[in-house]
Protein backbone atom coordinates (compact mmCIF):
# COMPACT_ATOMS: atom_id res chain seq x y z
CA UNK A 1 0.00 0.00 0.00
CA UNK A 2 2.66 2.53 0.82
CA UNK A 3 4.61 1.69 -2.35
CA UNK A 4 1.77 2.55 -4.15
CA UNK A 5 0.62 5.62 -2.50
CA UNK A 6 4.50 6.73 -3.00
CA UNK A 7 4.51 6.09 -6.83
CA UNK A 8 1.59 7.32 -7.29
CA UNK A 9 2.47 10.57 -5.81
CA UNK A 10 5.49 10.74 -8.09
CA UNK A 11 3.45 9.90 -10.78
CA UNK A 12 1.09 12.99 -10.01
CA UNK A 13 4.01 15.28 -9.48
CA UNK A 14 5.35 13.85 -12.69
CA UNK A 15 2.39 14.86 -14.78
CA UNK A 16 1.81 18.50 -12.71
CA UNK A 17 5.76 19.22 -13.46
CA UNK A 18 5.20 18.64 -16.69
CA UNK A 19 1.68 20.41 -17.43
CA UNK A 20 3.42 23.70 -15.90
CA UNK A 21 6.71 23.35 -17.83
CA UNK A 22 4.26 22.99 -21.01
CA UNK A 23 2.35 25.75 -20.04
CA UNK A 24 5.73 28.01 -19.53
CA UNK A 25 6.83 27.08 -22.60
CA UNK A 26 3.78 27.78 -24.85
CA UNK A 27 4.32 31.75 -23.62
CA UNK A 28 5.89 33.79 -26.65
CA UNK A 29 9.18 35.66 -26.03
CA UNK A 30 7.67 38.62 -26.65
CA UNK A 31 5.45 38.42 -23.51
CA UNK A 32 8.00 36.91 -21.41
CA UNK A 33 10.57 39.36 -21.90
CA UNK A 34 7.99 42.31 -21.13
CA UNK A 35 6.77 40.31 -18.08
CA UNK A 36 10.54 40.30 -16.80
CA UNK A 37 10.86 43.99 -17.69
CA UNK A 38 7.85 45.09 -15.53
CA UNK A 39 9.23 45.80 -12.38
CA UNK A 40 12.37 48.45 -14.56
CA UNK A 41 9.32 50.04 -15.92
CA UNK A 42 7.03 50.68 -13.29
CA UNK A 43 8.22 53.73 -11.97
CA UNK A 44 5.74 56.50 -11.54
CA UNK A 45 4.99 60.19 -11.71
CA UNK A 46 5.83 62.17 -8.62
CA UNK A 47 3.30 64.37 -7.89
CA UNK B 1 -5.17 57.11 6.54
CA UNK B 2 -6.37 58.74 2.97
CA UNK B 3 -8.35 56.09 1.43
CA UNK B 4 -9.07 57.08 -2.03
CA UNK B 5 -5.73 58.96 -2.12
CA UNK B 6 -6.36 60.55 -5.57
CA UNK B 7 -5.39 58.05 -7.68
CA UNK B 8 -1.45 57.86 -5.60
CA UNK B 9 -0.07 54.94 -4.64
CA UNK B 10 -0.54 54.00 -0.57
CA UNK B 11 2.67 54.02 -0.06
CA UNK B 12 1.70 55.68 3.80
CA UNK B 13 0.36 52.41 4.32
CA UNK B 14 3.99 50.41 3.28
CA UNK B 15 5.93 52.91 5.01
CA UNK B 16 3.98 52.16 8.52
CA UNK B 17 4.57 48.55 8.06
CA UNK B 18 8.31 49.02 7.23
CA UNK B 19 8.17 50.62 10.68
CA UNK B 20 6.69 48.02 12.48
CA UNK B 21 8.73 45.60 11.12
CA UNK B 22 11.95 46.74 12.38
CA UNK B 23 10.83 47.61 15.62
CA UNK B 24 9.42 43.86 16.07
CA UNK B 25 13.06 42.92 14.53
CA UNK B 26 14.50 45.09 17.16
CA UNK B 27 12.35 43.80 20.01
CA UNK B 28 12.23 39.88 19.37
CA UNK B 29 15.69 39.79 18.28
CA UNK B 30 16.66 41.09 21.49
CA UNK B 31 14.61 38.78 23.42
CA UNK B 32 16.79 36.14 21.53
CA UNK B 33 19.93 37.32 22.62
CA UNK B 34 18.57 36.97 26.28
CA UNK B 35 17.74 33.76 26.27
CA UNK B 36 21.10 32.71 24.26
CA UNK B 37 22.12 34.30 27.30
CA UNK B 38 20.15 31.92 29.48
CA UNK B 39 22.19 29.22 27.98
CA UNK B 40 25.21 30.56 29.80
CA UNK B 41 23.65 31.85 32.80
CA UNK B 42 20.08 30.66 33.61
CA UNK B 43 19.69 31.95 36.91
CA UNK B 44 19.22 35.03 34.40
CA UNK B 45 15.24 34.43 34.61
CA UNK B 46 15.24 35.65 38.48
CA UNK B 47 12.98 33.10 39.09
CA UNK B 48 10.42 34.81 37.19
CA UNK B 49 7.96 32.15 34.92
CA UNK B 50 7.67 34.67 32.41
CA UNK B 51 11.57 35.25 32.02
CA UNK B 52 12.22 31.69 31.73
CA UNK B 53 13.32 30.03 28.12
CA UNK B 54 10.02 28.15 28.00
CA UNK B 55 7.68 31.15 27.34
CA UNK B 56 10.77 33.72 26.49
CA UNK B 57 11.97 31.62 22.98
CA UNK B 58 7.95 30.94 21.56
CA UNK B 59 7.79 35.16 22.38
CA UNK B 60 11.21 35.61 20.31
CA UNK B 61 10.08 32.80 17.13
CA UNK B 62 6.50 34.48 17.06
CA UNK B 63 7.85 37.91 17.43
CA UNK B 64 10.42 37.65 14.10
CA UNK B 65 8.48 35.27 12.26
CA UNK B 66 4.57 37.13 12.53
CA UNK B 67 6.21 40.74 13.88
CA UNK B 68 8.98 41.26 11.76
CA UNK B 69 8.62 38.71 8.59
CA UNK B 70 4.93 39.05 7.97
CA UNK B 71 5.17 42.79 8.39
CA UNK B 72 7.69 42.66 5.95
CA UNK B 73 5.97 40.76 3.90
CA UNK B 74 3.27 42.90 4.03
CA UNK B 75 5.12 46.24 3.07
CA UNK B 76 6.56 44.81 0.15
CA UNK B 77 3.55 43.05 -0.90
CA UNK B 78 1.55 46.07 -0.70
CA UNK B 79 4.44 47.80 -2.36
CA UNK B 80 4.94 45.63 -4.90
CA UNK B 81 1.24 44.85 -6.14
CA UNK B 82 0.71 48.36 -7.17
CA UNK B 83 3.34 48.84 -9.09
CA UNK B 84 3.28 45.70 -10.73
CA UNK B 85 -0.75 45.93 -11.35
CA UNK B 86 -0.21 49.82 -12.28
CA UNK B 87 -3.54 50.37 -10.04
CA UNK B 88 -3.69 51.67 -6.37
CA UNK B 89 -4.58 49.15 -3.83
CA UNK B 90 -8.22 47.47 -3.75
CA UNK B 91 -10.26 48.38 -0.37
CA UNK B 92 -7.20 50.32 0.81
CA UNK B 93 -9.33 50.88 4.53
CA UNK B 94 -8.96 47.13 4.67
CA UNK B 95 -5.69 46.74 4.10
CA UNK B 96 -5.23 49.57 6.96
CA UNK B 97 -7.31 47.40 9.03
CA UNK B 98 -4.72 44.64 8.53
CA UNK B 99 -1.72 46.80 9.15
CA UNK B 100 -2.90 47.74 12.73
CA UNK B 101 -5.04 44.82 13.70
CA UNK B 102 -1.96 42.53 13.07
CA UNK B 103 0.50 44.59 14.96
CA UNK B 104 -2.33 44.30 18.01
CA UNK B 105 -2.66 40.63 17.58
CA UNK B 106 1.27 40.06 17.59
CA UNK B 107 1.35 42.43 20.89
CA UNK B 108 -1.77 40.59 22.99
CA UNK B 109 -0.24 37.28 21.76
CA UNK B 110 3.33 37.72 22.74
CA UNK B 111 1.76 39.01 25.83
CA UNK B 112 -0.27 35.89 26.35
CA UNK B 113 2.67 33.84 25.78
CA UNK B 114 4.52 35.59 28.56
CA UNK B 115 1.48 34.52 30.54
CA UNK B 116 1.83 30.96 29.63
CA UNK B 117 -0.90 30.42 27.23
CA UNK B 118 0.20 27.98 24.69
CA UNK B 119 -1.07 25.57 22.07
CA UNK B 120 2.35 23.68 21.98
CA UNK B 121 2.62 23.59 18.69
CA UNK B 122 5.99 24.72 17.59
CA UNK B 123 5.54 28.38 15.71
CA UNK B 124 1.44 28.07 16.53
CA UNK B 125 1.90 28.29 20.29
CA UNK B 126 -1.26 31.12 19.82
CA UNK B 127 -4.40 30.50 21.91
CA UNK B 128 -7.47 29.91 20.00
CA UNK B 129 -8.56 33.87 20.20
CA UNK B 130 -5.28 34.66 18.29
CA UNK B 131 -5.78 31.60 15.60
CA UNK B 132 -9.11 33.19 14.82
CA UNK B 133 -8.03 37.12 15.04
CA UNK B 134 -4.82 35.70 12.76
CA UNK B 135 -7.37 33.50 10.17
CA UNK B 136 -9.30 36.59 10.06
CA UNK B 137 -6.75 39.03 9.43
CA UNK B 138 -5.14 36.75 6.76
CA UNK B 139 -8.20 36.56 4.61
CA UNK B 140 -8.11 40.46 4.25
CA UNK B 141 -5.15 40.49 3.47
CA UNK B 142 -5.64 38.31 0.85
CA UNK B 143 -8.97 40.42 -0.42
CA UNK B 144 -6.48 43.18 -0.60
CA UNK B 145 -3.82 41.65 -2.51
CA UNK B 146 -6.34 39.87 -4.94
CA UNK B 147 -8.48 42.54 -5.70
CA UNK B 148 -5.67 44.47 -6.81
CA UNK B 149 -4.51 42.11 -9.28
CA UNK B 150 -7.92 42.08 -10.30
CA UNK B 151 -8.40 45.21 -10.85
CA UNK B 152 -4.75 45.69 -12.87
CA UNK B 153 -4.00 47.52 -16.09
CA UNK B 154 -1.41 45.44 -16.96
CA UNK B 155 -1.84 42.00 -18.73
CA UNK B 156 0.38 39.28 -17.13
CA UNK B 157 0.75 38.57 -13.71
CA UNK B 158 4.94 39.71 -12.88
CA UNK B 159 6.15 36.28 -10.57
CA UNK B 160 6.53 37.93 -6.99
CA UNK B 161 2.96 38.51 -6.88
CA UNK B 162 2.78 34.28 -7.74
CA UNK B 163 4.74 34.07 -4.39
CA UNK B 164 3.09 36.81 -2.59
CA UNK B 165 0.06 34.62 -3.72
CA UNK B 166 1.29 31.65 -2.91
CA UNK B 167 2.19 32.91 0.63
CA UNK B 168 -1.18 34.01 1.42
CA UNK B 169 -3.56 31.03 -0.03
CA UNK B 170 -1.23 28.30 1.45
CA UNK B 171 -0.62 30.08 5.01
CA UNK B 172 -4.22 30.49 5.14
CA UNK B 173 -4.88 26.59 4.35
CA UNK B 174 -2.06 25.39 6.94
CA UNK B 175 -3.05 28.15 9.72
CA UNK B 176 -7.24 27.25 10.08
CA UNK B 177 -6.52 23.13 9.59
CA UNK B 178 -3.27 22.67 11.46
CA UNK B 179 -5.14 25.19 14.91
CA UNK B 180 -8.63 23.19 14.45
CA UNK B 181 -9.04 23.33 18.27
CA UNK B 182 -11.91 22.36 20.93
CA UNK B 183 -11.74 25.33 23.16
CA UNK B 184 -12.00 24.92 26.92
CA UNK B 185 -11.79 28.50 28.49
CA UNK B 186 -10.42 31.76 26.84
CA UNK B 187 -6.87 30.75 27.17
CA UNK B 188 -7.10 27.26 26.65
CA UNK B 189 -7.98 24.23 23.51
CA UNK B 190 -7.14 21.00 22.75
CA UNK B 191 -6.13 20.26 19.08
CA UNK B 192 -8.73 18.01 17.07
CA UNK B 193 -5.48 15.76 16.44
CA UNK B 194 -4.03 13.04 18.71
CA UNK B 195 -0.72 11.06 18.73
CA UNK B 196 0.92 10.83 15.32
CA UNK B 197 -1.49 12.60 13.54
CA UNK B 198 -1.28 15.86 15.52
CA UNK B 199 2.31 15.34 14.53
CA UNK B 200 1.94 15.04 10.87
CA UNK B 201 -0.49 17.74 10.93
CA UNK B 202 1.90 19.94 12.64
CA UNK B 203 4.39 19.18 10.84
CA UNK B 204 3.00 19.90 7.87
CA UNK B 205 2.16 23.15 9.08
CA UNK B 206 5.73 23.94 10.58
CA UNK B 207 7.80 22.92 7.50
CA UNK B 208 5.48 24.52 5.23
CA UNK B 209 5.16 27.41 7.10
CA UNK B 210 9.01 27.38 6.72
CA UNK B 211 8.22 27.15 3.01
CA UNK B 212 5.56 29.62 1.64
CA UNK B 213 5.95 32.07 4.45
CA UNK B 214 9.84 32.19 5.39
CA UNK B 215 10.75 30.95 2.01
CA UNK B 216 7.55 31.62 -0.81
CA UNK B 217 7.11 35.27 0.71
CA UNK B 218 10.43 36.58 0.56
CA UNK B 219 11.29 34.96 -2.54
CA UNK B 220 8.22 37.26 -3.59
CA UNK B 221 10.17 40.14 -2.18
CA UNK B 222 13.68 39.13 -3.82
CA UNK B 223 11.76 38.46 -7.48
CA UNK B 224 11.17 42.26 -7.31
CA UNK B 225 13.62 44.42 -5.46
CA UNK B 226 15.91 42.30 -7.17
CA UNK B 227 16.01 43.67 -10.45
CA UNK B 228 15.18 47.20 -9.16
CA UNK B 229 17.98 47.47 -6.98
CA UNK B 230 20.15 45.80 -10.10
CA UNK B 231 18.28 47.98 -12.56
CA UNK B 232 18.46 45.01 -14.56
CA UNK B 233 15.53 42.19 -15.42
CA UNK B 234 15.40 38.68 -14.17
CA UNK B 235 18.01 36.68 -15.77
CA UNK B 236 15.58 34.32 -17.05
CA UNK B 237 11.73 34.99 -16.79
CA UNK B 238 10.91 31.66 -17.63
CA UNK B 239 13.13 29.86 -14.71
CA UNK B 240 11.27 31.62 -12.52
CA UNK B 241 7.73 30.45 -13.50
CA UNK B 242 9.18 27.07 -13.71
CA UNK B 243 10.84 27.23 -10.20
CA UNK B 244 7.81 29.07 -8.65
CA UNK B 245 5.38 25.64 -9.23
CA UNK B 246 7.95 23.18 -8.99
CA UNK B 247 8.55 24.90 -5.39
CA UNK B 248 4.68 25.36 -4.78
CA UNK B 249 4.49 21.33 -5.86
CA UNK B 250 7.81 19.81 -4.01
CA UNK B 251 7.23 21.70 -1.16
CA UNK B 252 4.29 20.60 0.29
CA UNK B 253 5.20 17.04 0.77
CA UNK B 254 8.10 17.63 2.50
CA UNK B 255 7.14 17.84 6.66
CA UNK B 256 7.67 14.40 7.29
CA UNK B 257 11.21 14.62 7.40
CA UNK B 258 10.80 16.24 10.87
CA UNK B 259 9.56 13.28 12.12
CA UNK B 260 12.48 10.64 11.25
CA UNK B 261 12.28 7.54 13.23
CA UNK B 262 9.42 8.78 14.93
CA UNK B 263 5.86 6.34 15.20
CA UNK B 264 4.84 7.53 11.68
CA UNK B 265 4.70 5.42 8.48
CA UNK B 266 7.60 4.23 7.05
CA UNK B 267 6.63 5.58 3.74
CA UNK B 268 5.63 9.20 4.67
CA UNK B 269 8.59 9.46 6.22
CA UNK B 270 10.59 8.37 3.10
CA UNK B 271 8.47 10.31 1.17
CA UNK B 272 9.44 13.36 3.00
CA UNK B 273 12.94 12.68 2.62
CA UNK B 274 12.83 12.43 -1.06
CA UNK B 275 10.40 15.40 -1.86
CA UNK B 276 13.06 17.57 0.55
CA UNK B 277 15.72 16.43 -2.23
CA UNK B 278 13.68 17.21 -4.83
CA UNK B 279 13.53 20.82 -3.53
CA UNK B 280 17.13 21.28 -4.03
CA UNK B 281 16.35 21.86 -8.01
CA UNK B 282 14.08 24.60 -7.73
CA UNK B 283 15.37 26.33 -4.77
CA UNK B 284 19.25 26.35 -6.76
CA UNK B 285 17.43 26.88 -9.67
CA UNK B 286 16.03 30.57 -8.27
CA UNK B 287 19.23 30.77 -6.75
CA UNK B 288 21.61 30.72 -9.93
CA UNK B 289 18.57 32.98 -11.63
CA UNK B 290 19.21 35.90 -9.15
CA UNK B 291 23.06 35.15 -8.99
CA UNK B 292 22.77 35.63 -12.91
CA UNK B 293 20.55 38.49 -12.71
CA UNK B 294 23.27 40.63 -10.29
CA UNK B 295 26.13 39.41 -12.29
CA UNK B 296 25.40 41.90 -15.04
CA UNK B 297 25.51 44.99 -11.90
CA UNK B 298 28.75 43.88 -9.92
CA UNK B 299 30.30 47.36 -10.03
CA UNK B 300 27.25 48.68 -8.19
CA UNK B 301 28.04 46.04 -5.20
CA UNK B 302 30.57 48.34 -4.69
CA UNK B 303 28.52 51.43 -3.56
CA UNK B 304 25.20 50.07 -2.97
CA UNK B 305 24.84 48.97 0.56
CA UNK B 306 21.14 47.62 -0.44
CA UNK B 307 22.65 45.38 -3.59
CA UNK B 308 24.86 43.61 -0.80
CA UNK B 309 22.84 42.75 1.42
CA UNK B 310 20.32 41.23 -1.27
CA UNK B 311 23.43 39.73 -2.84
CA UNK B 312 24.68 38.43 0.64
CA UNK B 313 20.95 36.69 1.44
CA UNK B 314 21.22 34.67 -1.71
CA UNK B 315 24.02 32.98 -1.08
CA UNK B 316 23.28 31.89 2.52
CA UNK B 317 19.16 30.82 0.59
CA UNK B 318 21.55 28.56 -1.96
CA UNK B 319 23.67 27.34 1.92
CA UNK B 320 20.44 27.17 3.49
CA UNK B 321 18.41 25.22 0.58
CA UNK B 322 21.36 22.99 0.26
CA UNK B 323 21.85 22.06 4.03
CA UNK B 324 17.92 21.57 4.33
CA UNK B 325 17.75 18.47 2.13
CA UNK B 326 20.70 17.00 3.28
CA UNK B 327 19.85 17.41 7.14
CA UNK B 328 16.22 15.12 5.61
CA UNK B 329 18.65 12.48 4.55
CA UNK B 330 17.64 9.82 7.67
CA UNK B 331 21.23 8.71 7.86
CA UNK B 332 22.06 12.42 8.53
CA UNK B 333 19.35 13.30 10.35
CA UNK B 334 20.02 10.51 13.15
CA UNK B 335 23.08 12.72 13.82
CA UNK B 336 21.38 16.05 13.36
CA UNK B 337 18.24 15.58 14.92
CA UNK B 338 17.31 17.15 18.49
CA UNK B 339 20.96 18.75 18.11
CA UNK B 340 22.12 22.12 17.71
CA UNK B 341 22.77 21.60 14.51
CA UNK B 342 19.02 22.52 13.60
CA UNK B 343 19.12 25.50 15.46
CA UNK B 344 22.09 26.83 13.23
CA UNK B 345 20.47 25.64 10.40
CA UNK B 346 17.22 27.13 10.96
CA UNK B 347 18.91 30.47 11.54
CA UNK B 348 21.33 30.33 8.67
CA UNK B 349 17.87 30.79 7.05
CA UNK B 350 16.16 33.30 9.13
CA UNK B 351 19.56 35.36 9.73
CA UNK B 352 21.31 35.01 6.14
CA UNK B 353 18.09 34.57 4.01
CA UNK B 354 15.07 36.27 5.66
CA UNK B 355 16.85 39.27 7.29
CA UNK B 356 19.39 40.04 4.89
CA UNK B 357 16.92 39.99 1.81
CA UNK B 358 14.58 42.29 4.30
CA UNK B 359 17.16 44.79 4.91
CA UNK B 360 18.32 44.80 1.81
CA UNK B 361 14.90 45.67 0.73
CA UNK B 362 14.53 48.48 3.24
CA UNK B 363 17.49 50.08 2.58
CA UNK B 364 16.32 50.53 -1.40
CA UNK B 365 12.90 50.72 -0.06
CA UNK B 366 12.55 53.28 2.78
CA UNK B 367 14.93 56.38 0.99
CA UNK B 368 12.39 55.87 -1.97
CA UNK B 369 9.16 56.03 -0.25
CA UNK B 370 10.19 59.37 1.26
CA UNK B 371 12.47 60.63 -1.48
CA UNK B 372 15.88 61.11 0.07
CA UNK B 373 19.12 59.77 0.58
CA UNK B 374 19.84 57.35 2.81
CA UNK B 375 21.00 59.02 6.25
CA UNK B 376 24.20 57.20 6.36
CA UNK B 377 25.50 54.78 3.51
CA UNK B 378 29.25 54.52 6.40
CA UNK B 379 26.38 53.36 8.72
CA UNK B 380 24.38 50.66 6.42
CA UNK B 381 28.02 49.31 5.25
CA UNK B 382 28.73 48.75 9.27
CA UNK B 383 25.84 46.99 9.52
CA UNK B 384 26.61 44.91 6.57
CA UNK B 385 30.10 43.74 8.41
CA UNK B 386 28.17 43.21 11.63
CA UNK B 387 25.10 41.45 9.69
CA UNK B 388 27.48 39.34 8.12
CA UNK B 389 30.01 38.07 10.80
CA UNK B 390 27.07 37.85 13.58
CA UNK B 391 25.49 34.78 10.92
CA UNK B 392 28.49 33.01 9.93
CA UNK B 393 29.45 33.45 14.08
CA UNK B 394 26.41 31.63 14.95
CA UNK B 395 25.91 29.14 12.48
CA UNK B 396 29.48 27.83 12.78
CA UNK B 397 29.16 27.94 16.80
CA UNK B 398 26.07 25.87 16.20
CA UNK B 399 27.60 23.61 13.39
CA UNK B 400 30.31 22.92 15.94
CA UNK B 401 28.18 22.10 18.71
CA UNK B 402 25.52 20.08 16.95
CA UNK B 403 27.77 17.52 15.72
CA UNK B 404 29.50 17.27 18.52
CA UNK B 405 26.07 16.43 20.56
CA UNK B 406 25.12 14.25 17.53
CA UNK B 407 27.66 12.31 17.79
CA UNK B 408 28.27 12.00 21.62
CA UNK B 409 25.19 11.15 21.89
CA UNK B 410 25.36 7.88 19.43
CA UNK B 411 28.55 7.17 21.19
CA UNK B 412 28.20 3.76 23.26
CA UNK B 413 30.72 1.82 25.31
CA UNK B 414 31.48 -2.27 24.46
CA UNK B 415 28.42 -3.17 26.72
CA UNK B 416 26.52 -1.16 24.62
CA UNK B 417 26.05 2.02 27.31
CA UNK B 418 25.78 5.75 26.99
CA UNK B 419 29.64 6.46 26.96
CA UNK B 420 28.29 9.59 27.80
CA UNK B 421 25.34 11.75 30.15
CA UNK B 422 23.27 14.33 28.62
CA UNK B 423 24.75 16.51 31.37
CA UNK B 424 28.29 15.97 30.61
CA UNK B 425 27.37 16.98 26.92
CA UNK B 426 25.70 19.86 27.57
CA UNK B 427 28.50 21.31 29.86
CA UNK B 428 30.61 21.05 27.35
CA UNK B 429 28.60 23.40 25.01
CA UNK B 430 29.52 26.40 27.40
CA UNK B 431 32.12 28.01 24.99
CA UNK B 432 29.73 27.15 21.59
CA UNK B 433 26.85 29.24 23.72
CA UNK B 434 28.98 31.73 24.65
CA UNK B 435 30.11 32.38 20.60
CA UNK B 436 26.19 32.22 19.69
CA UNK B 437 26.05 34.92 22.42
CA UNK B 438 28.45 37.45 20.89
CA UNK B 439 26.92 36.59 17.16
CA UNK B 440 23.77 37.46 18.47
CA UNK B 441 24.88 40.46 20.25
CA UNK B 442 26.44 41.13 16.71
CA UNK B 443 23.19 40.46 14.50
CA UNK B 444 21.10 42.46 17.06
CA UNK B 445 23.79 45.56 17.18
CA UNK B 446 23.53 45.75 13.26
CA UNK B 447 19.53 45.45 13.74
CA UNK B 448 19.64 48.85 16.10
CA UNK B 449 22.35 50.84 13.52
CA UNK B 450 20.04 50.36 10.77
CA UNK B 451 16.78 51.43 12.82
CA UNK B 452 18.19 54.89 13.49
CA UNK B 453 19.65 54.73 9.84
CA UNK B 454 15.74 54.42 8.48
CA UNK B 455 14.84 56.62 11.67
CA UNK B 456 16.72 59.72 10.48
CA UNK B 457 16.16 58.90 6.98
CA UNK B 458 12.40 59.14 7.35
CA UNK B 459 12.63 61.94 10.39
CA UNK B 460 10.30 64.77 9.20
CA UNK B 461 9.39 63.57 5.76
CA UNK B 462 6.17 62.21 4.93
CA UNK B 463 5.59 59.54 1.87
CA UNK B 464 5.89 60.58 -1.86
CA UNK B 465 2.89 60.52 -4.11
CA UNK B 466 3.56 58.37 -6.55
CA UNK B 467 0.90 57.57 -9.47
CA UNK B 468 0.76 53.90 -11.86
CA UNK B 469 2.83 54.54 -14.44
CA UNK B 470 1.16 54.00 -17.92
CA UNK B 471 0.85 50.74 -19.22
CA UNK B 472 2.34 50.29 -23.54
CA UNK B 473 -0.21 48.58 -25.70
CA UNK B 474 -0.57 45.73 -26.38
CA UNK B 475 -0.16 44.81 -22.59
CA UNK B 476 -2.54 47.38 -21.46
CA UNK B 477 -5.87 46.53 -19.86
CA UNK B 478 -8.90 48.23 -19.72
CA UNK B 479 -10.49 49.41 -16.57
CA UNK B 480 -13.27 46.91 -16.42
CA UNK B 481 -10.66 43.82 -15.98
CA UNK B 482 -8.67 41.21 -17.78
CA UNK B 483 -11.85 39.05 -18.17
CA UNK B 484 -12.50 41.67 -21.33
CA UNK B 485 -9.29 40.39 -23.11
CA UNK B 486 -8.14 37.09 -24.21
CA UNK B 487 -4.79 36.29 -25.02
CA UNK B 488 -5.55 36.08 -28.57
CA UNK B 489 -7.08 39.70 -28.75
CA UNK B 490 -3.37 40.81 -27.30
CA UNK B 491 -1.42 39.16 -29.79
CA UNK B 492 -4.04 40.21 -32.83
Amino acid sequence: MGWFLFIGDMLVMLFMTALVVWLSLRSTTETLDYSARIPLEDDQDHG
Amino acid sequence: MSVSNNGYYHDGLVLRLVQFSVLWAVVAMSVGVFIAAEFLWPTLDLGQFWLSFGRLRPLHTNGVIFGFGVSALMATAFYSVQRTSHVTLFLPKLAWFCCYAWQLTVLFGGISLLAGWTSSKEYAELEWPFDIAIAVIWVCFGIVFFGTIARRRIRPIYISNWFYGGLIIVIAMLHIVNNLALPVSIGKSYSLYAGAQDAIVQWWYGHNAVGFLLTGGFLGMLYYFLPKQAEQPIWSYRLSVVAFWAFTYSYIWAGPHHLHYNAIPEWVQSLGMVMSLVLLAPSWATMINGIMTVSKAWPKLKTDPALKFIVLSLAFYGLATFEGPMMAIRSVNVVSHFTDWTIGHVHSGALGWNALVTYGTFYFLVPRLVGAELHSTRLANLHFVLALAGTLLYILSMWAAGVSQGLLWLSVDKLGELSFTFRDIMTGMKPYYALRLVAGLMFLSGTVLMAYNLFMTTRGRQPLQCAPAPVPEPWRLPESGYRTVTAKQVNA
